[in-house]
């Protein structure tokens, strides 16, 4: 019955949602909307190897081997986006393979230290191999309306891939979660040894995690290069946007669990652009302040996330409901 | 032939501010067992009290030692104080979260005080230099090496002879039998957190002579100081002082002979190749690197 209720609902929500672009032709709405689908994307992906207990702080690494290696093909060689899709899901996923070394060697801190060394060896590889990436001035998406270049006159088409793309993680990420790999990778967060006397493979449960994660990234950077029509070292292994960020959300909405990069992204995003658009004009580097007090006060005081106040009150209810039913 | 003897001489001088940073971090690290990414924060403000004492009372940079070195203890002990030991019992990665918080906090203070400039301090013997067999050994690089040494020396004596050095190193040992022996733990902790902070502040006021500051100067140092640690070993002073000459040497050659923008990617790439390698370091690990996280 409650299943039944929930399912409706969800229905109800998400029709509500594909009609957005229908009522609301504002752009800011809209670009609004998509950005937030897309940190929901990839805060989503960034958390599958927190499932595991690891903790990333380079995952602009594979955001801009992803965007990188799309752009480069269209620009330089006319190939369309949905090819580079594919390349770049794949090149993020050799990426992936690269940073599965110390992931799966190092606990911990050492894990994290390692994946910032590595987005930012990739920044500098990006600015200096100037042939290819053009350095620090970036490749410039040429505006040509097509759906084979990905290029549209409007933004709904965004939105719903945006749309799309966070589903799709979001379900994966579900059902990555529920799966074998997901009970390994939970056995591992939990104590590493223990789940390796049981006989599970945790190394290579942390690097089919790392894998999922890293070819996600990759694909939803695609989007989000030709969504923005441009690209610079600078952005694109941006520490702060693609490695704070994603991680930013992951924890403020709760670590390692389905629902806490959604709801990370769905808070963090708007008030990230509403405090750049307030503070940010008022004194610039303010609104990284407020995040990083907020930072604090989460680790502090909701040490699990938003998710850890919302759950108890949840399975209360869930479970106040199946007492009612055996009554 | 003369090029090179001259890159690796500049290259050691600078290694030894590393070494200093390195070991400031390493002294945290191992006594209150926390990854602090807010390290070479502390060599930014450091720089930049440095500064503001030059622009407004004229004050030189080595003189202001006396007031910069006590000011970051202070700052560490408050640190370490209000945001680490709330957090202490935590796992290690909230303990990531509230130093990345920290650093964040940090550099965008610095930039909404001191905007995003360059700032640099002009002192007469900022470019002195002196010929040595042929080689140039610039004057202010040569001071901070010596004064690196011997502030090195000087934390090694009191580690190893004074009864608050042995607490000290009693908890890097084992935390738990540290404090059954009636050990102060908590205000170690702070006095730790302190020392460690005031030797990357040195770092920062020996580099202000010879660099300039900006608001994300630290991060940098904060890879630079992990890096180091890392391939020195946890707790080790002799590893992480060669393991900073070491660094500042790959970083002076991989600038000269390859290229200026990929030094540091080289010297990442060492870090990469050594963690696998020899994860525990390249003189051995600390009691507690199993506890951090490094095997």
């Amino acid at each position: 019955m409650r299943n039944n209720k929930l399912k409706t609902a969800a229905a109800i929500f998400l029709l509500g949602l594909l009609a957005v672009p229908l009522y609301f032709t504002s752009t800011f709405v809209l670009h609004m909307f998509t950005l937030v689908f897309f940190y929901i994307a990839l805060t989503a992906a960034w958390n599958i190897p927190a499932f595991g207990g690891k903790f990333s702080l380079g995952h602009a690494a594979f955001f801009g081997l992803g965007g990188y290696t799309a752009a480069i093909l269209y620009v330089k060689l006319g190939i369309s986006p949905f090819i580079g899709v594919v390349a770049g899901t794949f090149v993020a996923m050799l990426g992936g393979v690269i940073l599965s070394f110390p992931l799966v060697r190092l606990k911990g801190p050492f894990f994290t230290l390692a994946s910032i060394a590595f987005a930012e060896v990739l920044r500098m590889v990006a600015v200096d191999w100037r042939s290819l990436t053009n350095g620090s001035v970036g490749i410039n998406i040429p505006f040509k309306p097509s759906w084979l270049n990905l290029t549209f006159t409007s933004g709904a088409p965004f939105y719903y891939m945006a749309l799309g793309l966070a589903l799709l993680v979001i379900g994966l990420a579900w059902w990555i979660r529920s799966s074998s790999l997901g009970y390994h990778l939970r056995a591992a967060a939990a104590d590493e040894d223990a789940a390796r006397a049981l006989g599970i493979n945790t190394a290579k449960a942390h690097f089919m995690g790392l894998m999922w994660s890293s070819g996600l990234t990759g694909m939803i950077a695609v989007f989000y290069v030709f969504y923005n029509y441009v690209l610079e070292p600078g952005t694109a292994f941006s520490m702060d946007l693609f490695s704070l960020q994603p991680a930013m959300n992951g924890i403020i909405g709760g670590m390692g669990t389905v629902w806490g990069p959604v709801i990370g992204a769905i808070i963090m995003t708007p008030l990230g652009e509403f405090l750049r658009f307030y503070l940010g004009t008022i004194q610039q580097g303010l609104n990284f302040v407020v995040y990083g007090l907020m930072l604090i006060a989460v680790v502090n005081f909701v040490p699990g996330g938003i998710v850890s106040l919302i759950e108890p009150w949840f399975k209360k209810k869930k479970s106040g409901d199946s007492s009612a039913a055996d009554n | 032939m003369e090029l090179i003897v001259q890159v690796c001489v500049s290259g050691l001088l600078l290694g030894g501010i590393y070494a200093l940073i390195s070991i400031g971090l390493n002294l945290i690290f191992g006594v209150v067992r926390i990854i602090n990414f807010a390290h070479g924060e502390m060599v930014m403000v450091a720089m930049y009290l440095t500064f503001w004492l030059n622009y407004f009372f004229g004050m030189d940079p080595y003189v202001s030692t006396l007031i910069v070195l006590p000011v970051m203890f202070l700052f560490g002990v408050i640190i370490q104080r209000i945001i680490v030991q709330p957090i202490q019992n935590s796992s290690a990665n909230m303990k990531i979260f509230a130093t990345v918080a920290l650093s964040l906090i940090l550099q965008n203070v610095a930039l909404i005080v001191c905007k995003g400039n360059f700032r640099t301090v002009q002192v007469s013997y900022g470019m002195g230099t002196m010929e040595w067999g042929g080689i140039f050994i610039s004057i202010p690089r040569l001071v901070a090496f010596f004064a690196a040494l011997l502030s090195i020396s000087l934390l090694y004596y009191f580690l190893k002879n004074t009864y608050t050095g042995k607490a000290l190193r009693a908890i890097v040992e084992d935390h738990t039998i540290a404090r059954l022996m009636g050990v102060k733990v908590q205000k170690l902790y702070l006095l730790a957190f302190g020392i460690g902070c005031a030797f990357s502040a040195l770092g920062g006021v020996l580099l202000m002579p010879f660099s300039s500051v900006y608001p994300t100067v630290g991060i940098p140092f904060t890879l630079i100081a992990f890096i180091v640690v890392v391939l020195g070993g946890l707790g080790s002073m002799g590893g992480t002082f060669l393991a900073g000459l070491f660094i500042g040497v790959v970083e002076a050659v991989g600038g000269t002979y390859v290229s200026p923008a990929l030094k540091e990617a080289i010297y990442f790439g060492i870090f990469i190749i050594a963690i696998l390698i020899r994860p525990q370091g390249i003189f051995g690990k600390g009691k507690g690197s199993e506890e951090v996280g490094l095997k």
